[in-house]
Parts: C-alpha cells; sequence; structure tokens
C-alpha cells in the first residue's frame, strides 16, 4: 500500500498545478504561450485499430489452436505497453461505449473512426472466439493480470453480488453518455494515471487500489465493475468457439478445481437434497412475481433522483451554482459561475437550460433505475434455476480466455507430448 | 528427478532471494519517497505562511527595499526547494518502478515454484452445498441490490437545487418597502436625509448618559456615516495603510465583526486632506450585503456575517480634496460615481458592479472633472433614475443599464453637496452660489426646457440640502440656516444659528435635525417660520450626519458610535 502511496506522489503531472506558481514581482516575466497539442492523426486512428484487430486475431490464434498460456502472456504484455504507456490508455472498447452512444443520442456528434473499431471488433471477435479480447489485448484488464502473484479464490456467491455494480456502472455510462453529460468511464477509468504517469489524486488511488487488491484478487475491475465486460460476457454465451479446458473429453479428474484465479471453472452439477425441487419452484414463482415490481421500483428511484443525477451535467451545476449565488444561499463566485457570467447569457437561459436537461434525466434516471431492478431480479431467476453439467468446463461467461487452466488438465500434457513427438519424428 | 527437484529449489531460491532484495529496494525507495512527501507536507506551507506574511507586511510597507529582498530571496528557496523535491521524486519513482517490476517478477516466479500440484480427493456429490451456495448468491445480490438503493438514497438526500422556487426565494437584493424603513446608504433611503419614523428621540445627553442606550468605541477614524440594516450597523474606519468594514449589534452596541479591505501598491502614495480622511465615503446596503469604498479605490462587499465576498480595486482615483462621494444601490447592482481629475483625460465614469460577484455590470464614461456628491436613485413617474452631480451637470442615468437620460448644465465649482428629489423637482447646490431645481422629466439636453427655477443667494459648501416637499432646508457650513418654498425657489428665512456644520441637517416628522461638529444636535421647527425646539449635547467631536430607525438616532463621534433612543 505504502509503496503506491509513494508512487503516486512521485507522479509529476499530479504536482503539476504547484509547479511554476506565477511570479510573485513586476520583474518584467512574460508568461510563455499556451499552446494545444495538435489533434491525433487520422493515420494513427487506422494503425491503432490495425493493431487491434491483428491482435485480436493473434489472440484468437494462440488461445484456441496453440493453447498457449505463455504466448499468451507476451501477447498481453506487448498489448499492455502498447495500448497502454504508448497510446495512453485512449483509445480503449470500453469507453467506447459511451462514444456510440452519444452517436445514437446526438445526431451533432460524429463518432471517430477508432472509437467505432475498438468498440464493434472486440464484440464480433468475442462471438466467434470468447472473451479473447478481455485475456490477451484490453490493457485494463493486462495491468491487472501483471500484478496477479498470489491468487485468492472470491466465494463465487460474493462473485454473484459484487457483480451487479458492473451493470449498475454500464448504467449509469449510457445514461450520463446520451444526456451529454461526462464520459465518466474515462473519467474514472482507473489505471489510465498509470499509463500516463500522472493524473487526478481521487483516481489514481482507486487505481492503486485496485491493483492492490488484485495482487490477490484476479482482476477486480475487470469482474466487478468493467462495463464493457458486461456486455462481452453475455456475447460469449452465444460464442461459437471458446476456450474449453480439456481439448478433448474431460475425466473429471479435478485437477483444473483450483486452476483459474477468476473462479471461471465450473464444477459438475450434484443432485439437490429431497424436497428443494419444490422450494425452487415456490421461489422461482416469487421472483417471477417480484421481477416486475423491482424494475418499477428502481425506476421509480431513478426517476425521483433526475435533479442530483443531472448535476453531473455541467450546464446544471453551473446554472445551480449561479442560481445559489444569486439568492445568496452561498457566498462568492467560483471560476465556472465568473465564466458563465463573462457569457454575457442570461440566467434565464441557463435555468431553462438545466430545467430542460432535468427533464431528460427525469426518463433517463427511470430507465437507469429500472434497467437495474431488472438486472437484479434477472439474477434471482437464474440463481433459482438449476444447472445440468456433467463436466468441469470453462463458464463461457466469465472465462477470459487467459489460458491459464490449459495445463492444468492431463489431457492438455497428452496433447503436447504428441506434437512434440510429431514435430520429433518430422525432424 | 531427485536432480530435477534440487534444481528447482535452487532456482526458487534464487528467485525468493531476487524478491527480497527487490522488496528491500522497494522498502528504501518508498521509504525516500515518503520522506520527501512528508519533508514537502511539513516544510511547504510553514514556508508560505511566512512568504504569504512578509507580503502582507510588503503591502503595508511598500518601499522597504530589505523587506522585499528578504520575500525575493525566501520565494526563491521555496521555488528551488519544490523543483529539487519534484526532481527526487521524478527520480526516485522510477527507481521504484524497477524494484516493484523485480518484486512482483521474482515473487510470481518464487510461488510458482514452490506451487503443490494439485491432489483432489475423491469425488462427492456436492448437490446440497451448491443449494447453499445458490442460496448465498441470491442473498449476495440482494445485498449488492441494497447497497445500491443506500447510494441512491445518499445521493437524494443531497437535495436539490429548485429553479422553479427562485422567485419564492425573492430576488438577491431587499424591495423597495423594506429598503424604506431602513437607512441603507448615506443619508438613509434615496439620499434625502428624511427619517421614516418620527418616534425619535428630543432630548439625551452623553455626559450624564441621558439616553444614550449604548456608546461603542470605533476602532479606526472615518468621516462616513451609520448605516443600518434591521439589528446590524455598519460604519468604515481607515488610515493611510488600513481599511475597515465595522458591523455593530443595534441591540447591544458590541462590534461584531471587522473586515479588511486590501488594496494595491499605488495607493500606497496617496495623500488625501485631513478634512477629508481615508474613510470619507459611507458604506451601503442591499439588505444582502454590505458594500464600502475608499479613497484608494477599492471596494469590497461583505456578507452580513462578515465574510468579504469580493474586492475590487477601480484604480486608485484623482480627486483634488481626495475620494468622498458615497456608494448607492439599486437592485443588486452597487452604483459608483467615479468623476476624476479635470474631465478631460476620460478618467471620469459612473460604475455599476453586479453586487453578488462583484463584476462590472454597466460603466457609462462622461468628461467630467471629479466630484465629491453622492448619486441618489429615485423613482420619477414610477422609474429610477440615477442622479449624478459633477461640474457642470445634472446627470440622470438608467440605473439598470446605464443608459443616459437627460442633462442639465446648470451648476459650477467643486460640487460636495448631494441632490435631493422632493416635490417632484430634483434639487442640488452649487456650493457658495446657488440652488437649483430641475424637472426630472425630460429626456436629452434639458438645461433650457426644465430647470425649474434657481435660488441665487448663496448655498452650502458641504452640507446637502433637505425637504419636505413643500420646503428645502440649506445648512451652510458657518452658521447658517436657510428655508426656501420647494414650488418657487422663493427664500422664506435665512438664520443665523452659531456653530460649525459638516453633518448634513436631518427632518424628523416636522422637526429638523441639525447637528453641529462639537456634537450638539439642534432641532428646529420645520415650516415657513424659524423656531428652535432644544438642543442635545453628546459631548463629542461630529462629523458624520446621523441615522435614523425606528425610535432611535446612531451618531458617529470622533471616536465612538452612539445609540440614543429611550429604553424600554
Amino acid at each position: 500500500m505504502t509503496f503506491l502511496i509513494a508512487f503516486l506522489g512521485s507522479c509529476p503531472v499530479t504536482q503539476g498545478e504547484i509547479r511554476f506558481p506565477p511570479p510573485e514581482f513586476e520583474s518584467g516575466y512574460t508568461f510563455p504561450q499556451t499552446t494545444s497539442p495538435a489533434p491525433q492523426s487520422v493515420l494513427q486512428e487506422y494503425i491503432d485499430a490495425a493493431v487491434l484487430v491483428v491482435g485480436l486475431l493473434l489472440a484468437s490464434h494462440l488461445i484456441l489452436k496453440r493453447r498457449s498460456r505463455r504466448a499468451i502472456f507476451v501477447l498481453m504484455i506487448g498489448a499492455l505497453l502498447y495500448f497502454g504507456f504508448v497510446r495512453d490508455g485512449c483509445i480503449c472498447p470500453i469507453g467506447a461505449i459511451q462514444n456510440v452512444t452519444l452517436t445514437a443520442f446526438d445526431r451533432g456528434y460524429a463518432i471517430p473512426i477508432a472509437a467505432a473499431v475498438f468498440f464493434v471488433v472486440p464484440l464480433i471477435f468475442t462471438l466467434f472466439s470468447g472473451r479473447v479480447f478481455c485475456g490477451a489485448i484490453c490493457p485494463l484488464g493486462a495491468i491487472q493480470d501483471a500484478v496477479l502473484i498470489r491468487p485468492v479464490a472470491v466465494p463465487g456467491w460474493l462473485e454473484s453480488g459484487l457483480r451487479l455494480f458492473a451493470y449498475a456502472y454500464l448504467g449509469a455510462a449510457v445514461l450520463f453518455a446520451a444526456t451529454g453529460s461526462a464520459f465518466i468511464i474515462c473519467r474514472y477509468d482507473p489505471f489510465v494515471g498509470f499509463f500516463r504517469l500522472g493524473g487526478n489524486w481521487n483516481v489514481l488511488i482507486l487505481g492503486a487500489s485496485l491493483l492492490l487488491i488484485g495482487l490477490f484478487v484476479g482482476r477486480p475491475y475487470c469482474r466487478f465493475l468493467c462495463p464493457y465486460g458486461v456486455i462481452l460476457r453475455h456475447l460469449s454465451r452465444l460464442s461459437k468457439r471458446r476456450v474449453t479446458i480439456t481439448p478433448s473429453e474431460c475425466i473429471r479428474c479435478r485437477l483444473c478445481e483450483d486452476a483459474c484465479p477468476f473462479g471461471a471453472i465450473r464444477e459438475p452439477t450434484g443432485n439437490w437434497p429431497e424436497g428443494e425441487y419444490r422450494i425452487a419452484k415456490r421461489r422461482l414463482a416469487l421472483f417471477l412475481v417480484l421481477l416486475p415490481i423491482l424494475v418499477a421500483g428502481g425506476g421509480w428511484g431513478g426517476y425521483a433522483l433526475k435533479s442530483q443525477l443531472a448535476r453531473v451535467h455541467p450546464r446544471v451545476r453551473t446554472a445551480e451554482r449561479v442560481y445559489l449565488e444569486e439568492v445568496g444561499q452561498v457566498q462568492g463566485t467560483t471560476n465556472v459561475s465568473d465564466a458563465f457570467r463573462a457569457t454575457g447569457q442570461t440566467t434565464e437561459v441557463l435555468y431553462a437550460d438545466a430545467t430542460r436537461i432535468r427533464g431528460r434525466f427525469a426518463l433517463g434516471g427511470a430507465l437507469l433505475g429500472g434497467f437495474i431492478g431488472l438486472v437484479a431480479g434477472g439474477k434471482l431467476l437464474v440463481l433459482s434455476i438449476r444447472r445440468r453439467r456433467t463436466e468441469y468446463e470453462a463458464d463461457p461467461a466469465g472465462c477470459f480466455a487467459c489460458g491459464r487452466c490449459y495445463k492444468s488438465c492431463p489431457k492438455e500434457h497428452e496433447r503436447l507430448k504428441r506434437i512434440r513427438e510429431t514435430a520429433a519424428g518430422r525432424a | 528427478m531427485i536432480q530435477e527437484s534440487e534444481r528447482i529449489q535452487v532456482w526458487r531460491r534464487a528467485a525468493r532471494s531476487t524478491a527480497i532484495v527487490g522488496g528491500v529496494f522497494t522498502g528504501i525507495f518508498v521509504a525516500l519517497l515518503i520522506a520527501n512527501l512528508i519533508g514537502s507536507a511539513i516544510l511547504g506551507p510553514s514556508r508560505e505562511n511566512k512568504l504569504a506574511a512578509m507580503k502582507l507586511q510588503v503591502q503595508k510597507d511598500p518601499t522597504n527595499q530589505t523587506l522585499l529582498s528578504e520575500v525575493r530571496q525566501l520565494d526563491l528557496k521555496i521555488r528551488r526547494d519544490r523543483i529539487w523535491r519534484l526532481d527526487f521524486a521524478h527520480k526516485a519513482a522510477h527507481m521504484l518502478l524497477a524494484s516493484v517490476v523485480v518484486l512482483l517478477v521474482a515473487g510470481k516466479i518464487a510461488y510458482d515454484l514452490g506451487k503443490v500440484p494439485p491432489r483432489p480427493g475423491h469425488a462427492t456429490d456436492r448437490g446440497e452445498i451448491q443449494v447453499k451456495e445458490a442460496k448465498r448468491a441470491r442473498w449476495a445480490v440482494a445485498g449488492g441490490l441494497a447497497i445500491l438503493a443506500a447510494g441512491m438514497t445518499l445521493v437524494g438526500i443531497s437535495g436539490s437545487v429548485e429553479f422553479a422556487q427562485a422567485e419564492e426565494a425573492g430576488p438577491p437584493f431587499a424591495s423597495m418597502e423594506e429598503r424604506l424603513m431602513q437607512w441603507p446608504r448615506f443619508r438613509g433611503p434615496g439620499g434625502a436625509g428624511v427619517s421614516a419614523y418620527t418616534n425619535i428621540p428630543t432630548s439625551w445627553n452623553g455626559k450624564t448618559g441621558e439616553n444614550i442606550l449604548w456608546k461603542s468605541p470605533v476602532p479606526m477614524s472615518g468621516r462616513n456615516s451609520p448605516v443600518v440594516w434591521k439589528d446590524r450597523i455598519f460604519l468604515t474606519g481607515a488610515d493611510p495603510n488600513v481599511r475597515q468594514v465595522y458591523c455593530y449589534d443595534a441591540k447591544s452596541g458590541q462590534l461584531l465583526w471587522k473586515g479588511d479591505v486590501p488594496t494595491v501598491s499605488a495607493a500606497a502614495k496617496l495623500e488625501i486632506m485631513e478634512d477629508t480622511g481615508y474613510a470619507a465615503c459611507t458604506a451601503a446596503t442591499d439588505g444582502r450585503r454590505i458594500y464600502a469604498i475608499f479613497p484608494t479605490g477599492d471596494v469590497a462587499a461583505f456578507d452580513f456575517n462578515g465574510r468579504r465576498l469580493w474586492h475590487k480595486n477601480l484604480g486608485v482615483p484623482d480627486s483634488s480634496y481626495g475620494y468622498a462621494s458615497s456608494l448607492e444601490t439599486y437592485e443588486k447592482l452597487v452604483l459608483v460615481q467615479y468623476d476624476q481629475g479635470d474631465g478631460t483625460e476620460g478618467k471620469s465614469k459612473v460604475i455599476a458592479l453586479d453586487g453578488v460577484t462583484g463584476q462590472v455590470a454597466w460603466e457609462a464614461k462622461r468628461t467630467l472633472p471629479n466630484s465629491w456628491a453622492t448619486p441618489v436613485v429615485v423613482q420619477v413617474e414610477g422609474k429610477p433614475q440615477l442622479i449624478t452631480l459633477a461640474d457642470p451637470n445634472m446627470v440622470a442615468y438608467n440605473p439598470a443599464t446605464g443608459e443616459e437620460i437627460w442633462r442639465a448644465e446648470c451648476l459650477g465649482g467643486d460640487l460636495a453637496p448631494s441632490p435631493i428629489y422632493a416635490g417632484g423637482l430634483v434639487m442640488a447646490i452649487q456650493p457658495y452660489s446657488q440652488l437649483v431645481a430641475v424637472k426630472p422629466t425630460g429626456q436629452g439636453d434639458v438645461t433650457k426646457t426644465h430647470v425649474a427655477w434657481k435660488m441665487e443667494e448663496g448655498g452650502p459648501d458641504i452640507c446637502s440640502p433637505v425637504s419636505d416637499g413643500t420646503y428645502v432646508y440649506l445648512l451652510e457650513s458657518a452658521d447658517l440656516l436657510i428655508c426656501c418654498r420647494v414650488e418657487t425657489g422663493e427664500k422664506i428665512y435665512e438664520q443665523e444659528i452659531k456653530g460649525d456644520f459638516r453633518a448634513s441637517p436631518s427632518l424628523v416628522g416636522d422637526k429638523l435635525y441639525v447637528l453641529d461638529m462639537k456634537g450638539m444636535m439642534r432641532i428646529f421647527q420645520a415650516g415657513l417660520e424659524f423656531k428652535e425646539l432644544g438642543k442635545c449635547e453628546l459631548g463629542e467631536e461630529c462629523f458624520a450626519s446621523p441615522a435614523f430607525a425606528d425610535g432611535r438616532i446612531y451618531i458617529r463621534g470622533a471616536a465612538n458610535l452612539y445609540c440614543i433612543g429611550q429604553a424600554q
């Protein structure tokens, strides 16, 4: 903990604001002219998109054909260096959710090519190869994977509860992007500060905390927070081909039982105790009734919070600040309220804008609340239905396609032995 | 097989040793970085506080070269220290990063090499366990939902701002009706010098304490008058180096707070004649905030709890006797008559500042010389006009926009008395020369069309007039009280009353209150005939005009503030 805090404290950009205080005296000093970085070239966007596609093709091959954890690890580190440290963690498919959402809701917004490609391509690959993007390409996943030293298993039941937060985060990100309020996924990207060696203190502390947890709990952000992961989970269930622990038939040796640090290996199902079926049926009926209640309750809660949620929008925040200043409920002004007054706009226009935006949040908040209620109700239903499995298998939704489980299977060792023998025979 | 195992153990030991070395280096760099952080956290603020204190001293004593040199040296030291610490942190961070990578890689290798292969026991039916796990998972989902609901509730109780209530909450200034019942500026509402209350004492004595409800010392001198808003009384005081605003409790006379007003270094060279002083301008309030201006050009706003909301320096004014125009307010605007120099340099202007923010709402430039009169906002046929005086013009503006409405070229000289509006006429004094009345209903140049009359038999040089709408009273600083008819300007009487006067006369019902410099309040019968009703001695020199409230008079003496009224 301490070394990460110390590292954070050392990030030069975090202290940038105190680095060059304005001169104290009339010394003839002239401020250098403010410059802005040049916009990113289109060519760079194409290069990024090409690297992504090639990386995903390679990852699919390494995971599904070669079944090599070592090769996947090397690819993952390469992706971490390129998409993380070289490209500063931007752009990534996780944040691209917001670009896509804003495109759908704002006709005046043109989505960058890279954002569109980064959003769509990993989804396509997931449909065909499982979550190869998570396992080998995503820099956010890679940095967590790299620090995982001593994995501790998170109980499956706890994971079910924690995963709910990722859905809420996805819903909130879509709402705020759709209303043009903020790109919260980017704003609170916990690792981008590490890639850029500096950033907002709070976010750096969040990232450091996640990495510390990640020393023992595999990929906590991916499992419990990542909004893109929520989409990939569901697409991965539909994928044509995906990771299988054994290359042939499962012999139920149970050697792979603890091989996955992400809790994504499912054991065969046992027999339910006597009388459990009857209870399960009643429970299922109860949850079916509860589902619309949760959706309606969540919707009402989200609607009731429209004013508070709308505060994320800068125009609403400005309006509230200016209003409080105008009626004397707060003292002094802020840079934002000063900037507003410098525009010469009237407060009436500002308040009208804020009221209109709040109106959007009335519907959006209700949808967000309803969505969270639907997810929770759906999870309760899913957890009440009996599944049948006869083999140990990788969870199609939760498997990050990292390839850690391959070597735990004796059948895999047989396969590798055959390959070596074939190669030796050829030689 | 044994050899293979030993080989693994050798690698494992090597990896573990490397991890330990990485860990030690990590610890060292962490310690160094923490020490660096603590060092800057402890040393930084103390040095910066010292620097800030020294800068304040520089403001008071800007010509002290030794002090300036010390400030520069300390500033340089702080900057060097910051840069050194940043450089150190940068290098140590890279070393830390390298150590962490070594620790992670070696630790991972050591862990993997020491991992015991799984030895699963006999398979058992886990159906019951799976049912229990599913139950726990459902509770976990319910728990997650409860946490989200709690979070939403917390967000909800943070409250919301309803713009729809903006009108109900009222504007950021007191209403006209409220203002009329207070004493919000120099000479009360509209600068008329007329009390809204008639239950004002007619007898008191500062020496015996008769009807003196309380008496409180004023920290710094000033010739400005008290401003009263409900249970608060405001004054200002200043010397060449310090400017302050004071707030007193009307019930007890306790000094509730005093607020400092900063200035710019250019004001340090300002020299003002003693008769004007460094706090001649009376403050003004809009019922929400108190505003003060000083001859250094510094305007500041405070809330009623003494928190300075904003401060603005309008530029050190070029005023031959020292700047002395008091402030006026209109709605949430603070109106400043800022006439300077001889009028040819383009420095004169009337400025409206937003009372909430201090930003300039409008400016009206004018080619008029320095003036000492205070502007007044009056209601003419239901519309507001801001009346200003500066040689040779009387100019009216729309106080909301700064647009000029009319002007009359009818005055001259060094204009110190402020205008009043009574009986449908704006009346202003040209010192030692005349009293002029203008009908404020015109547009543009009304010199030839709207000057109602001129009483050309002299006029006060300092004191402003007062009128009940029928008669207007003039008080010359050297013992002459003049009464004229408002309708025609005809002089009714001129009476020698002995005394020196700086405070302007006030009207309470049918009584005229006139305060001389020795602190003697002279009370006369208002009307056609001169008649003295009484004298009340305060026992302290007085220069400022009194303020009137319900059953009370507030008088600022040279050193004390007095509250006069009958004890309950």
